[in-house]
């Protein structure tokens, strides 16, 4: 489930700045911040190259403080290298997330174009179809379906994708719907295009907006939703690092070396903290013009 | 307003359903068998095609999914592979646990959000402070808070509880299974102040997301309805901006932040799961926690239909306080 504040396009377009948005002063803090998304998603294509160790093998001695011994945050119970296995989380939660919301988009922005474009009865089902999903808490789903078709990261990630598009063929469908109104897309009509040349070309360009700045809203709360399922054990298996599940198996060690279990923790709240100031850095940028 | 609360009621009705038959269908794709499930794996197959009989698996696939909604309206929920009860006896004693810290952790997430959303809008040398809390408390997973605030509160300060409900030995048992409210209906305060204790870490690590996202959504609305016409009349004749703020705006910003609230609740329950595993916080979170890795499909799909029960009657009383708050909503 998206709980991402929708980016609704305003009804009358602020009127146009006299420099396009990237020249303006608070744009470059825009530009600044939608560029995180380039940063973040660096290091996830880079952790192998960064991490200084072995992300699954033991490199030194067990329970290093951070700092001590050359390991920058510390070692776990086996002796395996934190910063190494945060970099390599980092990386497949950020990808997961990615996945999910590109899959998101795809599912739900072709159901929206579809609701959209046809109107009528194929709109009303679909509509009610995707309702229903909105009106079922999503997490909770989600569980029950990984549970069902029996653990591992691709089932989770399956899982996930299914309760994650109703969000975007509202977004979507109500776009087109303001779109299809439009002078041009009479004008194409009369011109002869046909209904699948009206959806893709002159339909669908414009939704898109508000479907990216929903979706870059949306990424951080994936993450977050995400780490919360490998945190029940939903994630990949053991050994691999993964945020949630290496804070989840190591909370015995909380009271005594607390960074065992703190620093993926601390590592996913930076990703998604990362992820809602570019999301909100996109939102300015393109719902500006 | 009769005919929105039968309208939504109804709506409310037929999405219960469907979730009912999604679970049914997710247990029929479900690669665990349950009878091996329950016999285990050195059955006999006489025994199996017996327990087969017995759980009606022989039978069409619609007469089944007609005989499962007939044992859910009878509370037949199934037996727990892990636990080899019956699911609703075991949700029934977990429920209380649960619905307490719900509860408590939506009127923290309620309390802060308001405090959040007027912190950031009205104009003193704060808000800005508050703006930065917004975005990282958008940013903290439930079980970092958790876990960082039993670091502080429980190892460093030791000004609160880490673990379970009470540390009463035998706590008063009903009418209402909330331990805040059954001690003092029993006459012993010391219970509620004792569960009060215990609740605040929880229920505060699972109101923190909500309370920002619900924040974020009434401060929009707040500065929105702050431009308004009757605003500036309001001012006009004399009020200060503090009853203008609390007797005007605020009633007129509620109404997107209920429908986030709606929302929230949605993802709340995920936070309930995993912080109640934290915690060991005895209810159907930590219920459900245990069952996934014993891939124990009844009980979890048990939760997953109170949850989702809970999270459709949440969002109907929303749609309902919404007509309430704006009578202009009647459809």
């Amino acid at each position: 489930m998206a709980v991402a504040e929708p980016y609704i396009a305003p009804a009358t377009p602020p009127a146009r700045r006299g420099r396009p948005a990237i020249l303006r002063a608070h744009g470059r803090l825009d530009v600044a911040a939608a560029s995180l998304l380039v940063l973040v998603t660096l290091i996830a294509l880079l952790a192998p190259v960064l991490a200084p160790h072995n992300p699954i093998q033991p490199v030194g001695l067990p329970m290093q403080s951070p700092g001590s011994g050359g390991f920058l945050l510390g070692t776990d119970s086996i002796g395996r290298d934190i910063l190494s296995r945060v970099l390599f989380g980092w990386r497949s939660s950020w990808f997961a997330a990615l996945a999910v919301i590109a899959s998101g988009l795809l599912i739900g922005g072709l159901i929206g174009l579809v609701a959209g474009t046809l109107g009528g009865v194929a709109d009303t089902v679909l509509m009610r179809i995707t309702d229903g999903f909105l009106a079922l808490p999503a997490p909770v789903v989600a569980i029950a379906v990984v549970a069902a078709l029996g653990g591992g990261f691709v089932h989770t990630l399956i899982a996930v994708a299914v309760v994650w598009w109703p969000f975007y063929a509202r977004i979507v469908r109500g776009e087109i719907r303001l779109l299809a109104a439009r002078p041009h897309v009479e004008a194409a009509r009369l011109a002869g295009a046909g209904r699948l040349r009206i959806a893709v070309r002159h339909l669908l360009p414009g939704a898109v907006p508000a479907a990216v700045i929903t979706a870059s809203l949306d990424v951080g709360n994936l993450v977050l939703t995400l780490a919360a399922l490998s945190f029940l054990g939903l994630g990949q298996p053991q050994p691999a690092p993964e945020l949630g599940a290496d804070t989840a198996h190591n909370l015995t060690y909380l009271l005594q070396q607390w960074w065992i279990p703190v620093m993926p923790g601390i590592a996913v709240m930076v990703l998604a903290l990362a992820a809602n100031i570019a999301g909100d850095g996109v939102r300015n940028l393109l719902g500006d013009r | 307003m009769i005919q929105l609360i039968a309208k939504r009621l109804a709506a409310a009705a037929v999405i219960v359903l469907a979730l009912t038959a999604v679970m049914f269908f997710l247990q029929k794709i479900s690669p665990v068998d349950p009878v091996h499930a329950m016999l285990g794996p050195s059955a006999s197959p006489a025994a199996i095609v017996a327990e087969q009989k017995r759980l009606g698996l022989d039978r069409p696939f619609l007469a089944q999914y007609g005989s499962y909604l007939n044992g859910l309206l009878h509370g037949n929920l199934g037996m727990s592979y892990r636990t080899r009860r019956p699911v609703s006896t075991d949700l029934g004693s977990f429920l209380p646990a649960t619905a307490e810290l719900s509860v408590y952790a939506l009127i923290f997430a309620l309390i802060l959000a308001v405090i959040l959303a007027l912190g950031s809008t009205l104009r003193w040398p704060g808000s800005s402070v508050f703006r930065l809390l917004l975005i990282a408390g958008a940013s903290a997973p439930a079980f970092l808070l958790g876990i960082v605030g039993i670091l502080i509160f429980y190892s460093k300060l030791g000004w609160l509880p880490a673990t379970g409900r009470t540390s009463v030995l035998n706590p008063p048992t009903g009418p209402t299974g909330f331990l805040t409210i059954d001690g003092l209906l029993h006459g012993e305060p010391s219970v509620t102040f004792d569960a009060f204790r215990h609740l605040l870490m929880p229920a505060l690590a699972v109101a923190a997301i909500p309370a920002v996202s619900i924040g974020r959504v009434l401060r929009s609305s707040l500065i929105g309805q702050m431009r308004a016409d009757y605003v500036r009349t309001a001012r006009a004749k004399g009020l200060t901006e503090r009853q203008v703020v609390l007797g005007h705006v605020l009633r007129n910003s509620v109404n997107a932040a209920l429908s986030m609230t709606g929302l929230q609740v949605g993802l709340m329950f995920s936070g309930v799961v995993v912080i109640e595993e934290i915690f060991g916080w005895p209810g159907i979170g930590q219920y459900m926690a245990q069952s996934i890795p014993a891939a124990d499909f009844p009980a979890i799909s048990g939760v997953t239909l109170l949850l989702g029960a809970g999270y459709v009657a949440v969002n109907t009383i929303v749609d309902i306080l919404q007509a309430i708050a704006d009578p202009r909503i009647n459809a």
